[in-house]
């Protein structure tokens, strides 16, 4: 076990991974009550259209056009659900599957839709201090915001009208949490990959609702979870020379099967 | 107390599992890593000189400048099949290599996006840009890397088509230089120029080195001549950025440029535009490449009984060989001699 944190460009890795796997496993807890799996998903893939239009607009800087395209994605989506007559997950698959198709146009105009594959599986090799930092302060207002509204955002998952009988401001509430994933989805996604983003939203707090049995314990073990998969995918990625997001995502997917076992057992 | 006993058991299972999984995986990494010592990590003693270079054609002149040097050491950064840069990935390996190295090597132009990225996290790393002298490296603000695709026309005036935006991120400009042999060896001699500069020890090795194999891609050069009387003027429609530079040595006329390789998708209005490529000229020749060319090299000729000529644009070994010295003469020296038999032995 030499050199782990010999080059520099590892410990950054390491940083990045233990400031995005407790920021995933965190707000995974609420994604997976909320039943928004899909909805990050179609975050990830709308990140894509972001860097699309920014190009076309001349924003400079991929992350910045990404950024305002997700946060514009995620309250437009929240305005839409609200009014649909069709239910959320098909709401969700129009709006993805019509963003994805107009980033690929628009990509697929200059030849360049090979940038779509870098997005799938992001470069946590290449993440520069500055952007550690920029990972940093998101998780610290994500801290925040959970010390403050974790409780209001709960009741709201359990039952909306109750929540607003106590005087809780739902819309505000849902658009508020949106654009927070939105935030993070867009900040990290180059870095992370869509398909991690998603399985570290979920996975971790999937496996945990299959064990735990209140809030505290449903938190406490998505952390775990969630940091022991980012910790052990990094290093054995190190290693042993494989991608770095499929070996989290396998370690995870292992640690799902077995509570789900464990659970059905248990309860 | 029954849910206190409950949480405890809890407690418990997720901390075996836990334990299991990090035994399983960091024990197969170990036994993975015994079986399989790595490259780089082997040969620790640093004494030697190390030159990475960044992809297969600057590997290949690397050999032949430094190759046979001791105390120098010529390594290629990516794997031989890795092909064209455009989005590669570094890897934890790759990024070891190169911390270890005195000196990396690049082709430049644009196609190691990833190179900025490199200079940062490894700024006592000395990278030579092999086309520093004719190209401007584009300008690579980090958050831009490999997305500046503005509609940038080619600057090559003598390209009369206007369909020329269809170049994918290499940048603003067409980089295969290696492709034009008189910039080729360009890269040669600022390769020969940028080793001695840095180490001093082995300079005249490397001169005469440079020399020799640039005689040799002169005799190559006096070959293309002699392909090029033949075929000055004659229009063609090339389905790899790589080939520009060679139509343009051989003095034919490129009607249209569709950049096929590994993740393009064509739409149906290029393949029109093709087609009435095709129509318009009387020679119907393309020069595509074999892998990714060849589905639309057939659709061509059964719609347009266009002659397609399939090239090698030097961004790999041929298949199933391993880097050689040689690659690039004997790679240049079949893709004329491809040209020569297709088009003059017809005719003759």
């Amino acid at each position: 076990m030499t050199s782990l944190f010999e080059y520099n460009f590892m410990r950054l890795a390491f940083a990045a991974i233990l400031i995005i796997t407790p920021l995933l496993g965190i707000l995974g807890t609420m994604v997976v009550q909320k039943k928004m799996a899909f909805f990050s998903d179609a975050l990830g893939h709308s990140a894509l259209t972001g860097i699309a239009l920014g190009l076309l607009l001349g924003i400079t800087g991929p992350s910045l056009a990404m950024l305002l395209y997700g946060l514009v994605f995620a309250l437009l989506l929240n305005a839409i659900q609200r009014h649909s007559l069709s239910s959320t997950d098909t709401v969700i698959s129009v709006f993805a599957s019509g963003s994805t198709a107009i980033g690929l146009a628009i990509l697929s105009k200059g030849g360049n839709i090979s940038s779509y594959s870098a997005l799938l599986i992001g470069d946590i090799l290449s993440i520069t201090r500055s952007e550690v930092f920029s990972l940093l302060g998101i998780l610290l207002v994500t801290v925040l915001f959970w010390c403050l509204c974790a409780n209001r955002l709960v009741a709201i998952s359990i039952h909306p009208t109750m929540a607003r009988s106590a005087n809780i401001s739902v819309r505000l509430m849902e658009n508020v949490f949106s654009l927070l994933i939105a935030a993070v989805v867009m900040l990290s996604i180059r870095w992370v990959g869509i398909l991690l983003i998603s399985a570290l939203l979920i996975i971790p707090a999937a496996s945990s609702r299959n064990i735990s049995c209140n809030m505290r314990e449903y938190h406490v073990y998505s952390l775990i979870f969630s940091m022991f998969s980012g910790v052990i995918g990094l290093v054995t990625s190190y290693y042993s020379n494989v991608a770095t997001g499929p070996m989290i995502v396998i370690v995870a997917s292992i640690i799902y099967f077995a509570t789900y076992f464990y659970g059905r057992r248990v309860k | 107390m029954k849910n206190a006993k409950m949480a405890r058991e809890k407690a418990v299972f997720v901390f075996l599992l836990l334990s299991c999984i990090a035994l399983f995986f960091l024990g197969s990494t170990a036994i993975y890593l015994k079986s399989t010592k790595s490259v780089y990590s082997a040969d620790a003693e640093k004494e030697s000189f190390v030159i990475t270079a960044s992809f297969y054609p600057v590997y290949i002149a690397a050999l032949n400048v430094a190759g046979d040097i001791d105390g120098v050491e010529v390594r290629n950064l990516t794997q031989p099949q890795t092909g064209c840069l455009h989005d590669y990935q570094l890897t934890t390996e790759d990024m070891k290599a190169m911390a270890d190295s005195d000196v990396l090597l690049i082709n430049g132009g644009g196609i190691e996006s990833f190179v900025s990225k490199v200079a940062k996290t490894y700024p006592k790393l000395s990278i030579i840009n092999l086309s520093a002298s004719f190209a401007e490296l584009p300008e690579e603000d980090e958050e831009e890397e490999d997305h500046d695709h503005e509609d940038a026309a080619h600057e090559d005036a003598d390209h009369e088509d206007a369909d020329h935006d269809h170049d994918h991120d290499h940048g603003e400009q067409n980089s295969h230089f290696w492709m034009d042999i008189d910039l080729y060896r360009k890269e040669v001699e600022s390769m020969e120029e940028g080793l001695s500069k840095r180490d001093p020890v082995h300079a005249d090795q490397y001169k005469k080195n440079a020399e020799a194999y640039l005689k040799k891609l002169e005799a190559l050069q006096s070959e293309e001549a002699e392909l090029k009387e033949a075929l000055s003027g004659k229009k063609v429609v090339v389905f790899h950025e790589a080939f520009l530079y060679l139509a343009e040595d051989l003095d034919m006329q490129v009607t249209m440029t569709m950049d096929l390789d590994e993740e393009r998708q064509v739409s149906a209005g290029e393949v029109r535009q093709v087609l009435d490529a095709l129509a318009l000229s009387d020679d119907k020749i393309i020069f595509a490449e074999r892998t990714y060319g060849e589905e639309m090299g057939d659709r061509m000729t059964e719609e347009a009984s266009a002659t397609v000529i399939y090239l090698d644009p030097l961004t790999r070994p041929k298949d199933g060989q391993e880097s050689e010295q040689d690659g690039y003469l004997l790679a240049m020296q079949e893709n004329f001699d491809q040209i020569r038999t297709t088009l003059l032995g017809a005719e003759e």
